[in-house]
């Protein structure tokens, strides 16, 4: 049973994604739920396992976007990497710590998806109004985590929620 | 020895894990939109669609509502604006015999060829674009329905883009704003042939290539030009003129265009089957 919640969770994820938080956007933010995915996985499996998840995350968003194959991919594993690294050093888990941490990576996620396609040749600028909208990006995230860290939490197996488990 | 494993492991997997993203990334830009991974895309697309457009029906409402509480502001604008043009349209009306006779004494002068004659698919606008980086829309209309890559897209008010790809039933359109299209344009008084470029979300077009002497006005209508090899019919509105301005020494004038057609609330829009003469 638990094997099939995940898959379940990035479906449900996946179709909200497309058909709801596309939508509701304020300039060019609007949530990235699958980045908020990646950053829970890292939050509640860890470094290793997060990175894993999170880089099958980012492959399931490059299927749905225009963008070089791959990109989401690789900042998505990133960001849950460098996410389950710093769980990894809190002591007590606090409310509030999975909301900020969805904050600062999302905000971190979305300029490193900037960054790493421009290495590659993608005319993405780091700009004022990229910075305004990876900052939307990463509020917007912030006040969905609530719902999706403990999904996630119900959804990987037993064991992989240490962090957020109080 | 322990300690080593438990600490090293995790990067291993994270490097095995960016090795991989980059062999991804690689195959996808050599695979030049035949490869497994568009394949991939365009399957993963129509997989989804029914489950996507089922959710959309569902959804409908709250994005409607969210549209409105973050645009009220725009909306009322607009209902203003639209009101304005109305008034203004209905005294055009009156004006409009006497111009369909000038338009037709025109296309016999000049033989123009006008995106009228063209077959067109209409399709509706099924997903906005994704992200700032990635300006493309998808379409609910496909190759069952005649629309197929490198087709121009209009809206209402002129030039939308591109059709990049396109899987059975949806289609991808690159949009004009987008940083790497571009298109080629006349300016409609001068007959200045240039380039209009993409700058990106929520920004306007740059014309390049104008030359400094030439005097261009604010609010003249930029239309693709359709030279010879162009990807794009002759005579579609793709603009009105905001800016004009030449630097000192400058081989070209700094040409801004804001779209003519409102990229960021298209609902429907037709494909123009179009191919260009080789």
């Amino acid at each position: 049973m638990t094997r099939v919640r995940l898959p379940f969770l990035v479906f449900v994820a996946l179709v909200l994604h497309l058909s709801l938080f596309l939508a509701v956007r304020v300039g060019d933010a609007h949530p990235r739920v699958l980045l908020l995915m990646a950053v829970g996985a890292g939050f509640l499996a860890g470094a290793e396992r997060g990175a894993v998840i999170g880089f099958g995350l980012g492959v399931l968003a490059d299927l749905f976007v225009q963008t070089p194959f791959g990109l989401s991919a690789l900042t998505y594993a990133l960001v849950a990497f460098a996410v389950g690294g710093f769980q990894s050093g809190i002591i007590r888990a606090a409310w509030w710590i999975p909301a900020v941490t969805a904050m600062v990576a999302s905000f971190a996620g979305v300029l490193g998806y900037a960054l790493f396609g421009s290495l590659i040749g993608q005319p993405y600028a780091i700009s004022v109004h990229l910075v305004a909208v990876a900052a939307g990006v990463g509020l917007m995230n912030a006040v969905l985590a609530p719902l999706v860290v403990p999904a996630m939490s119900w959804a990987l197996p037993s064991g992989a929620d240490r962090a957020f488990a109080r | 020895m322990a300690v080593y494993r438990r600490t090293s492991r995790p990067r291993f997997t994270l490097l095995l894990l960016v090795l991989t993203a980059i062999t991804l990334l690689t195959l996808d830009e050599r695979s030049n939109g035949l490869g497994v991974i568009d394949t991939a895309r365009d399957g993963a697309r129509d997989l989804f669609a029914p489950v996507k457009d089922a959710a959309d029906a569902v959804f409908s409402p709250v994005t409607d509502f969210f549209q409105g509480a973050v645009h009220y502001g725009d909306v009322e604008e607009e209902n203003a604006r639209l009101r304005a043009q109305l008034a203004e349209r209905e005294a055009l009306a009156l004006r409009a015999a006497d111009a369909e006779r000038e338009r037709e004494a025109l296309l016999d002068l000049a033989a123009l060829d006008f995106v009228g004659d063209i077959p067109t698919v209409a399709a509706r606008v099924v997903r906005s674009p994704a992200s700032g980086f990635d300006l493309t829309i998808e379409l609910d209309r496909g190759r069952e329905a005649g629309v197929a890559k490198g087709m121009p897209v209009v809206g209402s008010g002129g030039l939308v883009g591109r059709v990049v790809d396109v899987s059975r039933r949806t289609s991808i359109v690159q949009l004009v704003t987008d940083s790497s299209s571009s298109v080629g344009v006349r300016l409609a008084a001068s007959g200045d042939v240039g380039v209009a470029v993409g700058r990106g979300s929520g920004s306007t077009l740059r014309m390049d290539l104008v030359d400094p002497a030439t005097k261009v006005e604010k609010g003249e209508a930029v239309v693709t030009s359709g030279l010879q090899n162009s990807v794009f019919p002759p005579g579609i509105p793709v603009g009105r003129v905001v800016a004009a301005t030449t630097a000192s020494g400058a081989l070209q004038q700094d040409v801004t265009v804001a779209p003519a057609a409102d990229l960021r609330r298209l609902v429907f829009v037709k494909v123009l089957q179009w191919a260009p003469i080789r």
